[in-house]
């Protein structure tokens, strides 16, 4: 018997006003046309409640490019679920929020790209940073969570001190503070993104310190770079375990980036329920539990800790959705991810001004990144 | 580390919320939060749900305290101390 899954992970559109340079967006982004039908969405909402599933996570390109997000997130939380809008929060002014607000929206999840304007709107492709600081004051004044999410990079991560004393400002309860993972966009600008060893491992202290001194205020939550860790992170909580990912025109997948893996074929909420698609769908069930192992997952203590890693990484890396994921220290690939940490600590490597040094610099810099498009 | 005062008074933090009433026959309840949820019956249950912002965290200990008359009273106080201190931690309490 298969477990429900637990959360709902809603990606209304492809569409963003931002154009960041880590966005883990597919590099083939879901066309306007082909996106979702409000009628559509209500009745996903309502399967996931009876489900049992109890979190929807309204996020995209920009959830709130949607004009019916209020009636979808009315809809999720009608159907028993706990809503969350992961946002740039472009396009939100306060009376949209409270109109989220008395719809039911629970949780507000704000992404900064720096504590200073100049390089956030540079990282972001946009400029959005001074909205952001603006509507986070108005989201205090609603009684609802709020998230900040900072995502870190070989070109933020030195002053990360100065980061989170400028979200402690903002007061949310919680701050993720996520390094970068390398699929989509990111992927394609990790040489300008990977940070070297020496910016991690001065990262992990300032994070360490600072949860200690906001211990009871202001929750810390970090996503480890698992390029520099032994072994490899349990992507989604395990393929097919806990979440399901509905894009925006309707293809249901196990996680972000699945649609790269060939082979797969993805079934799409027009046509089928999103139980018969958890329980039987060849996709969902492609590389759920032991069974489709290599060595040396099948035998290891691991294998039921981290499921083998992410099977999209190590598509990307290794060229084989099957095998383990790279990032493990015990893969046969992984001298891949030993290769790319090798170019990002050599000398020519670290001789490179990052922002906090040579800002002005590295803005002339030609070629640095690709900035995320948007759908056609 | 800060435990609550007599005189506290605590409440789901903002964005916390109850889940769906249990189903009958059991006595689980969720409670739902930013990214996670925990499950609670028994004596959790009991405590976070007078957790209202009304109730003082002293009064709250001296209910239990009289519906638990043959536990000790002082380790009543302690255990439900560092409940509520582990939640105020995670952010879903208050006080």
């Amino acid at each position: 018997m298969i477990p429900n899954p637990l959360a709902l992970i809603a990606e209304l559109t492809h569409r963003c006003p931002l154009h960041c340079v880590y966005c883990s967006n597919p590099l083939e982004l879901a066309a306007v046309t082909s996106e979702l039908s409000t009628a559509e969405w209500i009745d996903i909402f309502q399967q996931a409640g009876k489900l049992g599933m109890l979190h929807a996570h309204f996020t995209g390109g920009e959830p709130l490019a949607r004009p019916d997000l209020t009636e979808l997130i009315a809809a999720a939380r009608a159907a028993g679920l706990y809503t969350n809008l992961i946002t740039s929060g472009i396009g939100l002014a306060e009376p949209r929020l409270k109109a989220l607000v008395e719809a039911g929206l629970d949780h507000i999840q704000i992404s900064f790209q720096d504590s200073r304007e100049a390089a956030a709107n540079w990282i972001a492709g946009a400029k959005a940073h001074a909205h952001k600081i603006e509507l986070s004051r108005i989201i205090r004044r609603h009684k609802i969570a709020f998230t900040v999410n900072l995502v870190i990079h070989r070109q933020n991560i030195d002053h990360l001190e100065e980061m989170i004393s400028f979200i402690e400002q903002l007061a949310p309860e919680r701050m993720e503070i996520a390094h970068t993972q390398y699929y989509g966009w990111a992927l394609r600008n990790r040489a300008a993104l990977l940070p070297t060893r020496a910016q991690l491992e001065k990262a992990v202290e300032t994070v360490a310190a600072a949860e200690k001194r906001l211990a009871g205020r202001i929750r810390i939550d970090s996503v480890v770079p698992d390029y520099y860790a032994r072994f490899p992170k349990a992507c989604m909580g395990g393929w097919g375990r806990r979440l399901m990912l509905i894009n925006p025109s309707g293809k249901v997948l196990p996680c972000h980036a699945a649609e790269i893996i060939p082979g797969l074929n993805f079934e799409n909420v027009r046509e089928q329920t999103l139980e018969s698609i958890w329980r039987d769908s060849s996709s969902f069930q492609r590389f759920r539990g032991e069974e489709w192992m290599p060595e040396p997952c099948r035998t290891c203590d691991r294998r039921a800790e981290d499921f083998g890693g992410c099977r999209c990484q190590a598509l990307l890396l290794a060229g084989d959705a099957t095998v383990t994921d790279p990032a493990c220290s015990l893969a046969p690939a992984h001298h891949i991810i030993e290769l790319a940490l090798a170019e990002a600590n050599s000398d020519a490597a670290v001789s490179q001004p990052v922002s906090a040094s040579s800002f002005v610099q590295l803005q002339r810099a030609e070629n640095l990144w690709d900035y995320r498009t948007n759908p056609e | 580390m800060m435990p609550p005062e007599d005189s506290s008074q605590p409440r789901l933090a903002a964005g916390c919320r109850w889940g769906a009433e249990s189903k009958p026959g059991t006595e689980e309840r969720v409670v739902l939060f930013p990214e996670g949820a925990i499950k609670l019956q028994g004596t959790g249950r009991q405590v976070l749900e007078r957790c209202d912002g009304q109730r003082t965290f002293g009064e709250i200990i001296k209910e239990l305290q009289a519906q638990f008359r043959v536990a000790d009273p002082a380790k009543i106080r302690s255990d439900i101390s560092q409940f509520l201190e582990q939640l105020r931690h995670k952010r879903i309490v208050d006080y």
